[in-house]
């Protein structure tokens, strides 16, 4: 009978809402709603992100001094372990895919929740746990082995490595359910109409990162499963006095790791790619380019790790392939660069403070791309590698890019998920801080790994100590700027002004209901026409809830009272 | 509502190409100084690759550097050219142009040949890499925590912390660790190579430039990875020579390593060395004052121990022997074991330390 109905009367079951659940907890703390799981990966992830960031600020209080008075060296390489374990995977990738992918993926996308919600709810609660091991390891000696915790030392290092196995597994079984839980979404749950042509970037960019997820991390898991049996129970997988290879771990960890990098940073750049349009008021110049580069950029991700490896030891032959494959990545990745510089061009730009960041990340992406392809060439990455070079190039990356990607959606999409504007003035104050720190605090590094400064040392040459104290300072203003975004978000919470629907104009779905959505998100799933990112014609809706909804109408746009 | 209100003048702007133009000026400027820069004035090339991976890293700046002048560039200019006036209504849209294939077109093969002409060059370099120059002088490298330990064919005893080769000789680097994974990384040189338990790895130059460096080990190791930091002189033949045989003689000797100089010695950081590795043996009290050794407070005044352990006599020099080479033998009649310098990972400047905080003991 439900088939019959279902075939005769799509709409009948479309238009099925699921009451909302009343209980305190069922409502917010175990809900299976999407949007309350997106905000619950934010808060925990923000929070992580705090900690994370006070590891970061003590590492650059250690490095003031050459020699380095703060800490010593077993301190010092739990912080740094620990801070890099923790930017990675419990506030980068939990806010790039639990965060934004669960809350605005599905809303761009029309569904009502992601395919399997239960799933999606114990994706989540797999994370706070995650982090508490990691950040409980503390107690019992945290990891000192690099976030990489290369055997054979990560097998002597202190218990908490045990710890940081397990979490990592766990934050590693999450990560593969959502991606799971996103494909199948993304591959079943579209809109009426919505073919893959039509689907907003940062779909397109969360269908590569879910398939990205689901296939790697997996890898991850074993070498994590193996390293935790073999400090724990002696069975010999990497320590080489007892047949086992250094080498396997590191082929494994980077199987996922380099894959890892793409899943922090495409959700980035489909933030990216929503943001410019939706402020310089044009479509997005070459949809396609843009949507497919992510796929290839996808690919191309799982045939490359061994670039990580180069002066690990490998059959010399095997350099070229790892060294010509990660070059080529550099195409999709400069034909997105150029399309979000050509959007820019003949729009009416407004500058938001989404905006600034999302130029912002064009800037800093850009050179953190051009230094990887110095990293990717043998003979330079012979000398650059494990140096602070490559210290800079990935915090270009992750956090010129994927972070400001963070910051960009969080000022873009605030209004949808609170229902509130925040102060844009604080939020380009915000920008202008951060952008400039950011850059003072790792351009140096670049020189400082050329020139002789290896990564990983709680002690240096007193040769570097200019750089490292500009670096230094620069990192306690970075750090300050942060708290603009925290202030802003309370004083939005507490006092902001009303978003309404559709702030910012924007034209992709998640606009065209009320801020924050209602439990269904939508009553009558839309059916769609055409890309979202045509600003001069009608909307390619029929069918929305609101018809009259200011649809292309920034109504609030940059104007400051936007703040009070 | 869709209605342009900056219309642009031409078809691609305001100023697009005097923008274009001047971007150009800057990209080629900037990139001639940076073909006219000789890398070796930041950094020493000290080595025969480290010419050729300059060469390349010059390569990539050049390309580098101008695309990220356009694209920079360009971003600042739109973002100022497109920038909405502030009396424009908010609903202002842009030109609504959707792509460009002729211009996607050129900009996916631009790249494309710049990355084809970038592989070609890196693995032209790489070949030159693995090429043996011949193998006039070859030798190992092994990593311990926090030391580098080096061996010459012909050389019975191993050096530490000290990697002495001759100019313009090709070497052939074996390394590998002992212990974890190490790094053998010399910045002047320009080549790496990870050393890892149970694998050869090899590094090949040609040393070119008389000079001492900094051999850094660049994989994490444990909590002295920052001050794993070895020398590595590159001698005259001649003075190599020297070296050689004098090392040689100590080998003979039955003692090895590199002659300590005592002179240097600081007896507050002999004092806290001393805490750390040596008092879980040692008390700094009377002789008789016995936790594994002797107690040794009273070396240079104890008038019933006239000799070291090894019957020599109480000399800082010999202090400093046993200190390196440890002692293994008879005392009071029992198997005494002092474990050697290697095994106490100390270094020639903590044995220098060590003897100064033994000599003032005693006074």
């Amino acid at each position: 009978m439900a088939v019959a109905t279902r075939t005769s009367a799509p709409h009948a079951v479309l238009d099925h809402i699921h009451p909302e659940p009343e209980s305190f907890v069922r409502k917010y703390v175990f809900s299976i709603d999407h949007k309350v799981i997106g905000i619950q990966y934010m808060v925990v992830g923000l929070i992580f992100f705090v900690i994370a960031g006070l590891l970061a600020e003590v590492i650059r209080v250690q490095l003031l001094h050459p020699d380095g008075r703060f800490l010593g060296g077993e301190q010092y390489n739990q912080v740094y372990s620990m801070h890099g374990s923790a930017m990675v995977w419990l506030v980068i990738i939990p806010l790039v895919t639990g965060g934004f992918g669960n809350f605005i993926m599905p809303l761009m996308i029309g569904a009502r929740d992601v395919a399997f919600p239960w799933l999606n709810m114990a994706s989540f609660w797999m994370f706070p746990p995650a982090g508490l091991l990691l950040f409980g390891s503390f107690l019992i000696g945290a990891p000192d082995a690099g976030w990489t915790e290369y055997p054979p030392i990560s097998l002597l290092g202190p218990p908490g490595t045990s710890m940081w196995c397990a979490a990592i597994f766990l934050i590693g079984i999450s990560s593969t359910l959502t991606g799971i839980n996103f494909l199948v979404t993304i591959l079943k749950m579209r809109a009426p109409g919505m073919t893959f042509t039509r689907m907003p970037l940062f779909v397109w960019a969360q269908v590569a990162t879910a398939a990205l997820s689901m296939v790697a991390t997996t890898a991850l898991a074993g070498a994590l499963a193996a390293l935790f049996i073999e400090r724990q129970f002696g069975v010999p997988f990497y320590d080489p006095a007892k047949g086992g290879s250094p080498l396997l771990w590191q082929h494994m960890f980077w199987f996922y790791s380099h894959p890892a990098v793409y899943i922090m940073i495409l959700p980035a750049f489909g933030i990216i790619s929503e943001v410019l349009p939706t402020f310089a008021r044009k479509p997005i110049f070459g949809y396609k380019m843009i949507a497919f580069s992510s796929v290839a950029i996808a690919l191309l991700g799982f045939m490359v790790w061994a670039h990580h490896m180069f002066t690990s030891g490998m059959v010399p032959w095997l350099q070229l392939p790892f060294m010509i494959l990660t070059m080529i990545v550099a195409i999709p990745t400069g034909v997105k660069i150029f399309g979000w510089v050509a959007t820019l061009w003949g729009g009416s730009i407004h500058f938001s403070s989404a905006m600034l960041f999302a130029v912002g990340f064009i800037l800093t992406f850009t050179l953190g791309g051009i230094t990887g392809v110095y990293l990717a060439a043998v003979p330079v990455d012979l000398h650059a590698h494990g140096t602070y070079f490559i210290v800079a190039h990935f915090h270009y990356v992750l956090f010129g890019g994927s972070v400001f990607g963070i910051f960009a959606g969080l000022y873009y999409w605030w209004p949808k998920i609170t229902g509130r504007m925040m102060n844009e003035t604080l939020g380009k104050w915000h920008f202008w801080a951060a952008f400039i720190s950011f850059n003072c605090t790792f351009l140096p590094m670049h020189w400082l790994g050329l020139l002789g400064m290896p990564r990983r040392v709680a002690v240096y040459d007193p040769q570097f100590t200019f750089w490292n104290q500009f670096a230094s300072v620069s990192s306690f203003v970075l750090a300050a700027s942060t708290l603009l975004l925290f202030y802003n978000m309370a004083n939005s919470l507490a006092r902001g002004k009303k978003a309404g629907p559709n702030p910012w104009g924007g034209r992709t779905l998640e606009w065209m209901i009320s801020s924050p959505p209602p439990y269904y998100n939508f009553k009558k799933v839309p059916a769609v026409l055409g890309l979202p990112y045509d600003f001069g014609n009608p909307l390619p809706y029929l069918g929305l809830d609101n018809p009259q909804a200011e649809a292309a109408t920034p109504s609030q746009t940059g104007q400051p009272a936007a703040a009070h | 509502m869709a209605q342009l209100v900056k219309k642009p003048k031409t078809n691609l702007g305001p100023g697009f190409w005097p923008v274009t133009i001047f971007l150009a000026v800057l990209a080629i400027v900037s990139d001639y100084y940076v073909y006219v820069t000789p890398l070796s004035r930041f950094l020493p090339e000290a080595a025969v690759p480290a010419d050729q991976i300059d060469a390349l890293f010059k390569f990539l700046t050049i390309v580098g550097n101008a695309i990220f002048i356009y694209v920079v560039g360009y971003v600042v200019y739109f973002c100022i050219a497109f920038r909405r006036p502030k009396n424009a209504p908010a609903n202002t849209i842009g030109v609504q142009i959707h792509d460009q294939p002729q211009l996607e077109f050129w900009w996916t093969l631009v790249p494309t040949l710049l990355v084809v002409a970038l592989a070609i060059f890196s693995v032209v370099i790489w070949k030159g890499l693995q090429q043996t120059q011949g193998d006039v002088l070859t030798m190992e490298a092994i990593g311990h925590q926090f030391y580098f330990e080096f061996r010459y064919p012909k050389l019975k005893a191993s050096v530490r912390d000290e990697m002495h080769i001759p100019v313009n000789t090709p070497i052939t680097l074996h390394v590998t660790a002992a212990d974890v994974l190490h790094g053998f990384w010399v910045p002047e040189v320009r080549v790496k190579a990870d050393m890892v338990p149970g694998l050869v790895n090899t590094l090949r130059f040609t040393p070119t430039t008389i000079g001492q460096y900094r051999i850094i080990c660049t994989e994490y190791c444990g909590s002295s990875h920052g001050k794993m930091i070895a020398k590595l002189y590159i001698d005259s033949q001649q003075d190599f020579g020297k070296w050689f045989a004098k090392e040689a003689n100590i080998a003979a000797s039955g003692g090895g390593g590199a002659a300590v100089a005592l002179t240097t010695g600081q007896k507050d950081k002999g004092q806290a060395l001393f805490g750390q590795k040596c008092s879980t043996c040692h008390s700094v009290g009377p002789y008789n004052q016995i936790i594994v050794g002797p107690g040794l407070g009273h070396l240079f005044n104890d008038a019933e121990h006239k000799q070291l352990v090894d019957g020599k006599d109480v000399t800082p020099e010999n202090i400093a022997y046993i200190l390196h080479n440890g002692y293994q033998g008879q005392l009071n009649g029992h198997v005494a074991v002092m474990p050697s310098a290697q095994a106490n990972a100390i270094s020639n400047e903590d044995i220098a330390n060590l003897t100064a905080y033994l000599v003032s003991l005693s006074k």
